[in-house]
């Protein structure tokens, strides 16, 4: 079975974001990037079901600037097999993006798609659904654990009260939740390797793909700051507070 | 044209982030109608019935809407989504799951974890984990919207709405459920927990920790300390929180008998509701308290654990 | 209790401008041999290299301080909690073999390359950091001079890191002295029974690996006496059997292990050899050797210490910085709405701070652009262009390791300071810096070994010329910037050309009193070394403030990051250059006066 795991490069989750003065979005020039957290476990559940001998082939993809070849080779580096870039220096909308995922599903015939749950950049929590929804296919969001055979895939689900297990029918899109493992470290060996393997480039137009964003972002602000704090006279007022006014309990 | 709003609900009873949700369509100006899917749920669209501004629940019961799963729930949503203008559900794990496959079905944009709504096409949501805030506007026919629930008041009871029932369309019978693991007794971990309970040298002794811990059960909450309470040995180290201990930042922490000084301060000053207790209303936590009681803590913690 | 760990944020930004505009990483990424270390190779290597430090080594640190290494009663040392899988962490990634031969399992990449990793590594944690560091020492003596054989049968382990290597010199009555070594090897069919007692041996024995091999200085029967008759012998802990399974314990006891100020989580062993007849060991290359290959390790180790230096500085800089940020005492001078009231706002805070940050650069620009160095020696195709290079680390090695070491110390100290009473106070993770820099001005020869060095072999044996060929260059960058539209390089460039001259003035003085009194420039000789590194340290700051100014006038977009050079310059400029001619004085008027009391007068004889 083909695995494709989409991955992104987004601003280091290590990063403290400033919002640019004009409020025209974050600054970041200058910032370090990474791979969005999420699609590291994603991938590293890709290289995890290669080694257990259920996946035979990992293609990563990207879709953005140049620069997100880094974020692929990273990728390579920890075992993916070939990588795509979808480049486009637009900023891209999930819904563009499942599209443009859907087009290589297409090409590629994989088996799985496994994604993260969310970039941590936009926060959307979009793709992977969309990109179900746009094949046909089950989804299982969220995912702590993942176990694929003989046709089908039981993932594992966190759910705000718990864990649920749901079972789909293969092929079928997967996303990444924190708890599903631990990404590796990738090898020395492994870097160098990276290097080597082969790394496509195409572009949304030759895959018949709009990536036009539809949403207009009118403006990117600081969030508010803590208000002043009260005292409360009583507990009675302050359990009353807490419910009604900060809705905490 | 109406808007519609997928409710979240266990088959028996309405999830209160629904109501939420209401609330942040009601300031869409548009009717409202909730679609409950689900098996056997007449009770939760009786529910639904009564919260303030719904003008109509729509039940579909059939049992492939008992587990919420995404491809039966979006596949109905698709099929009566023509007649609104906008689709929303509260950002829980159902609305996240469901709400975007219903957005790509629909070949729309979709705006997650809306925290304002400005007008009728344009939200504020947060973004890098709310280190900053966006404005949006969408320009589809359909606006399908999660709704962030901390960020709108509970739609009051106080209603009766009709309810009608709508047909289950074909299920893609993409996903079937297998088992769910619910509600873990055990207290949550410090760093994970959604609310925090910290006692410092005021508890005075590890049993007094007791006081704290019924009130942490009956919330949900971890219990945690400062330096000077596991120094003392009422509790163990990994209780610590602060600059040499655990770092946390829960929607509510709950400070007892502690007085802040920075280096605890240092492990909590994140969180995003404060509260403080201390007999001393000089003591520097209500420096950074939202809400502060000055009180002995061994009269106010009883009475606490009454009220919650 | 449990201590949250200090973190540690590599500083890969600053590392990368240093390996591109001040050592040369194009440069080095021609030579012959090291086609893959093209920039975005580089880039992935330090990025995951940086993780690694970040989330594995760094962690560990605080761990390693308060557990230490402990003696079991099974006589084997023990690291702390955790050390075990981040050294296999090591292992894993097979970072311990980046420099070395492909042929042997290594990775073939540059010198240079290796230095920003071990940068990283020691700046997360020193005391972890120093087991890769003497393993990768010890493979390159034995790469250099060993047999096939041994190669063929210890390499491959060493350069994965499944086994680690030590370096045993010191004896109890052997330290800055080797010629006092004692431990002997006798000859023994196809190899030698090696018998003594070695001291202070870092990794001398641990947990980490099944195997340990030993670099250890000895004594053949016939040896001549003083350093030329001291032989370098390969002692294995485990004995290797043909096929390269691990055969018999040999003859290596660790008796004990050191309690010390600093670097706890490293053990420092006592180790006894052949207690009962002799240890096996095996001869590398050549009988009475043995010095000048250690040597090769020790300059290599050298470098390494230097690097120490380096790194525990920036991390007690990172850990002041975040401090001061957050500390607030008192409304800072001249504070206005918006400013933070941080103590990072007091001038004088400020001024420590800056201290910090001007000689941390400092350091990486002499370190880097000696690894280039190093690099060039080795592989270069030009053998003149390898000879010159081979100079300037020579005689950068000495003033590096010095200079780097106690300015690290003193850095480590600044952090603490800046933390007030809280850096003190052990929990607050200032102090362990302080304590762990100490030992890096000792080990691999004190800075008066370095010092001696610097003067008898780097200075008095060309007669000055190497020293004042490098003095010379400086000096021309420092008279082309003084003329610079820059305000900033402007005023670097003239203070670096005056600390030149001052600088030459010593030179030229130790050159002439050499020969009256050898007692003199010996007195001179850590002030010398000194004034050296601070002027080798201000021409690195001088030619990173000319790339960065000369960035900026062509575009380049990071005008934060780039202007701050220029800046950084001018304060090392005005703190730290004019200590040269105070240095100057020193040397010149101060030597006669250290040996001036008599040794009864010292003692107060009354
Ligand atoms: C290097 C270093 C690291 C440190 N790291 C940490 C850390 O990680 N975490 C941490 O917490 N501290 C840390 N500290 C310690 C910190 O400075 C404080 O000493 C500690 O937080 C004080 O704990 P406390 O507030 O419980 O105790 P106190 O400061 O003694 O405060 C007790 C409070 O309880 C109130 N009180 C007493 N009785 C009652 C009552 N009956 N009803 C109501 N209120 C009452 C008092 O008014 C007082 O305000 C560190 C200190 C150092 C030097
Ligand atoms: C933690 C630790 C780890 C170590 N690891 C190793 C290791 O792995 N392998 C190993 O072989 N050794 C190791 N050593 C030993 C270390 O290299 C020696 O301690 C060091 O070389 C100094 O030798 P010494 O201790 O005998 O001091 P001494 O040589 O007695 O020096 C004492 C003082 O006299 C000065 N002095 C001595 N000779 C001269 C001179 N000619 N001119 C001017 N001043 C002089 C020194 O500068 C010093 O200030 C380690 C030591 C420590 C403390
Ligand atoms: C072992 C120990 C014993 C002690 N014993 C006692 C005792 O018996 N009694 C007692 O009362 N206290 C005692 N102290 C406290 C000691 O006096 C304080 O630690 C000291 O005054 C520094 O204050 P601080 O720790 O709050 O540091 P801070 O005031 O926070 O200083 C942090 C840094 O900011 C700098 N800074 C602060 N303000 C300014 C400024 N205006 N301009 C320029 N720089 C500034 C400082 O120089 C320092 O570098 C003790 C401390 C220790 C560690």
């Amino acid at each position: 079975m083909k695995v494709l795991v989409p991955v992104k490069r987004v601003v280091d989750y290590n990063v403290k974001v400033r919002v640019k003065a004009d409020g025209s979005g974050v600054e970041t020039a200058n910032v370090k990037m990474s791979m969005n957290p999420f699609d590291e476990i994603a991938v590293e559940e890709a290289v995890r079901l290669k080694e257990a001998g259920t996946a035979t082939e990992i293609v990563v993809v990207s879709v953005g600037p140049t620069q997100a070849q880094e974020t692929l080779r990273t990728a390579l580096a920890m075992g993916a097999d070939r990588a795509i870039l979808v480049q486009t220096d637009v900023t891209t909308e999930p819904l563009a993006v499942a599209k443009v995922l859907k087009a290589l599903v297409e090409k590629e015939a994989p088996g799985l798609v496994i994604l993260g749950k969310q970039a941590i950049d936009d926060d959307c929590n979009q793709t992977g659904q969309m990109l179900a929804a746009l094949l046909g296919w089950g989804q299982g969001t969220f995912a702590s654990k993942v176990v694929a055979a003989d046709g089908k895939v039981a993932v594992t689900r966190e759910i705000d009260g718990g864990l649920e297990t749901v079972e789909l029918k293969l092929p079928a899109v997967v996303t990444a939740d924190l708890r599903l493992n631990e990404p590796r470290y990738a090898s020395l060996p492994n870097i160098m390797k990276a290097k080597k393997k082969p790394l496509e480039t195409v572009t949304p137009d030759a895959l018949g793909v709009d990536v036009t964003p539809r949403l207009k972002t009118l403006k990117v602000t600081e969030p508010a700051k803590r208000q002043a704090g009260i005292k409360v006279p009583d507990v009675a007022t302050l359990v009353d507070k807490l419910k009604s006014e900060a809705r905490v309990i | 044209m109406p808007i519609l709003i997928l409710a979240d609900h266990d088959n028996a009873t309405l999830k209160p982030a629904t109501a939420h949700a209401v609330s942040a369509a009601a300031k869409l100006g548009s009717d409202i109608h909730l679609l409950v899917a689900g098996r056997n749920a007449a009770p939760v669209a009786e529910q639904a019935a009564k919260l303030a501004g719904v003008a109509k629940v729509l039940l579909a019961d059939d049992a492939a809407y008992e587990h919420a799963l995404a491809e039966p729930v979006a596949a109905l949503l698709v099929s009566i989504a023509s007649g609104y203008s906008h689709v929303l559900a509260a950002a829980t794990s159902v609305g996240k799951n469901v709400l975007p496959r219903v957005a790509a079905l629909l070949d729309v944009a979709m705006i997650s974890d809306i925290t304002a709504v400005v007008s009728a096409d344009t939200f504020e949501r947060p973004i890098y984990a709310g280190n900053a805030i966006a404005t949006v506007q969408s320009s589809d026919p359909v606006k399908v919207v999660t709704v962030r629930t901390t960020a709108f008041e509970a739609a009051a009871a106080a209603n009766s709405a009709p309810v009608e029932s709508v047909a289950a369309v074909a299920d893609p019978a993409l996903s079937s459920f297998v088992s769910a693991e619910l509600s873990k007794s055990e207290r949550p971990e410090l760093t994970a927990a959604r609310i925090v309970i910290s006692g410092g040298r005021g508890m005075q002794s590890g049993d007094n920790f007791h006081l704290l811990e019924v009130i942490a059960d009956k919330l949900g909450a971890a219990v945690g300390a400062s330096r000077a309470a596991v120094d003392a040995g009422f509790v163990p180290n990994d209780y610590q929180v602060g600059q040499t201990g655990k770092i946390v930042a829960p929607e509510l922490y709950v400070a007892v008998g502690i007085s802040g000084a920075i280096q605890h301060l240092a492990g909590m000053k994140d969180s995003k509701v404060i509260v403080a207790i201390n007999k001393d209303e000089e003591a520097p936590i209500f420096q950074v308290a939202d809400y502060g009681l000055v009180a002995d803590l061994f009269k106010a913690l009883p009475e606490l654990q009454q009220a919650v | 209790m449990t201590a949250a760990a200090i973190p540690y944020t590599p500083p890969l930004k600053e590392i990368r401008f240093v390996l591109d505009h001040l050592a040369g990483m194009a440069e080095v990424a021609a030579l012959p041999g090291f086609e893959d270390a093209s920039p975005d190779m580089v880039d992935s290597i330090l990025g995951e290299a940086a993780k690694i430090a970040e989330n594995i080594l760094a962690p560990l640190n605080r761990i390693g301080d308060v557990q230490g290494a402990n003696l079991g009663a099974d006589g084997i040392a023990r690291t702390a909690e955790g050390w075990g899988p981040a050294w296999q962490a090591l292992v894993e990634g097979g970072w311990n073999g980046l420099p070395f031969d492909p042929t042997r399992g290594g990775m073939g990449l540059p010198n240079l390359l290796n230095t920003a990793v071990q940068e990283m590594w020691h700046s997360a944690n020193m005391a972890f950091a120093l087991c890769p560091m003497l393993t990768q020492g010890a493979v390159n003596a034995v790469q250099l001079y060993g047999s096939d054989a041994l190669k063929d049968i210890y390499l491959p382990k060493m350069i994965s890191g499944e086994w680690t290597g030590t370096m045993n010199i010191t004896e109890p009555q052997a330290g800055s002295d080797l010629a006092a070594t004692r431990s002997r090897a006798v000859p023994n069919g196809d190899h030698y029974l090696v018998g003594g007692q070695k001291i202070f041996i870092t990794y001398g024995d641990h947990d980490l690996t099944e195997n340990i091999v030993h670099l250890v200085l000895a004594r053949l029967p016939d040896a001549p006496p003083g350093v030329k008759g001291i032989s370098l012998f390969v002692v294995p802990k485990f004995l290797v059997n043909p096929d390269g399974s691990l055969g018999a314990r040999n003859q290596v006891k660790c008796v004990s292990l050191e309690h010390k100020l600093g670097i706890h989580g490293s053990p420092t062993a006592v180790l006894s050899f052949g207690d009962e007849g002799g240890a096996t060991g095996f001869l590398v290359g050549e009988p009475n050797r043995g010095l000048e290959y250690m040597f090769t390790m020790m300059n290599h180790a050298r470098l390494n210490v230097a690097m120490q230096g380096l790194s525990i500085a920036e991390r007690a800089y990172q850990q002041a910085l975040a401090y001061a940020r957050d500390r607030v005492q008192g409304k800072p001078l001249g504070w206005t709405e918006g400013q933070s009231k941080g103590i990072v706002n007091h001038p004088d805070v400020r001024r420590l701070l800056m201290g910090m940050k001007a000689r941390i650069e400092a350091m990486r620009g002499i370190l880097y652009t000696a690894a280039a160095a190093v690099d060039v020696a080795h592989h270069h195709a030009d053998e003149a262009a390898r000879g010159r290079a081979a100079l300037l680390v020579d005689l950068l090695t000495p003033i590096a390791k010095g200079w780097c070491t106690e300015t690290g110390q003193q850095l480590a100290s600044d952090g603490v300071q800046v933390h007030g009473g809280m850096g003190f106070i052990e929990e607050t993770g200032a102090a362990q810096h302080l304590r762990d820099a100490r030992i890096t001005t000792i080990y691999e020869g004190t800075t008066a070994i370095q010092a001696n060095d610097l003067i008898n072999r780097k200075i008095l044996r060309d007669g000055g010329a190497t020293a004042n060929g490098l003095l010379d260059e400086i000096a021309a960058l420092g008279g082309e910037l003084s003329g610079h539209a820059d305000e900033a390089l402007r005023v670097t460039g003239a203070e670096l050309v005056a600390a030149v001259h001052e600088a030459k003035q010593a030179v030229a003085w130790v050159l002439a009193t050499a020969k009256q009194d050898p007692r003199l420039p010996a007195a001179a000789s850590v002030t010398l070394l000194e004034l050296m590194g601070v002027v080798a340290g201000g021409w690195q700051l001088a030619r990173a403030a000319k790339v960065a100014v000369e960035r900026l006038a062509e575009g380049d977009g990071d005008t934060a990051f780039l202007s701050a050079k220029p800046l950084t310059a001018r304060f090392y400029a005005t703190h730290v250059l004019p200590k040269a001619a105070a240095l100057r004085a020193t040397v010149v008027n101060g030597s006669a006066s250290v040996m001036a009391l008599s040794e009864e007068q010292l003692f107060g004889a009354a």
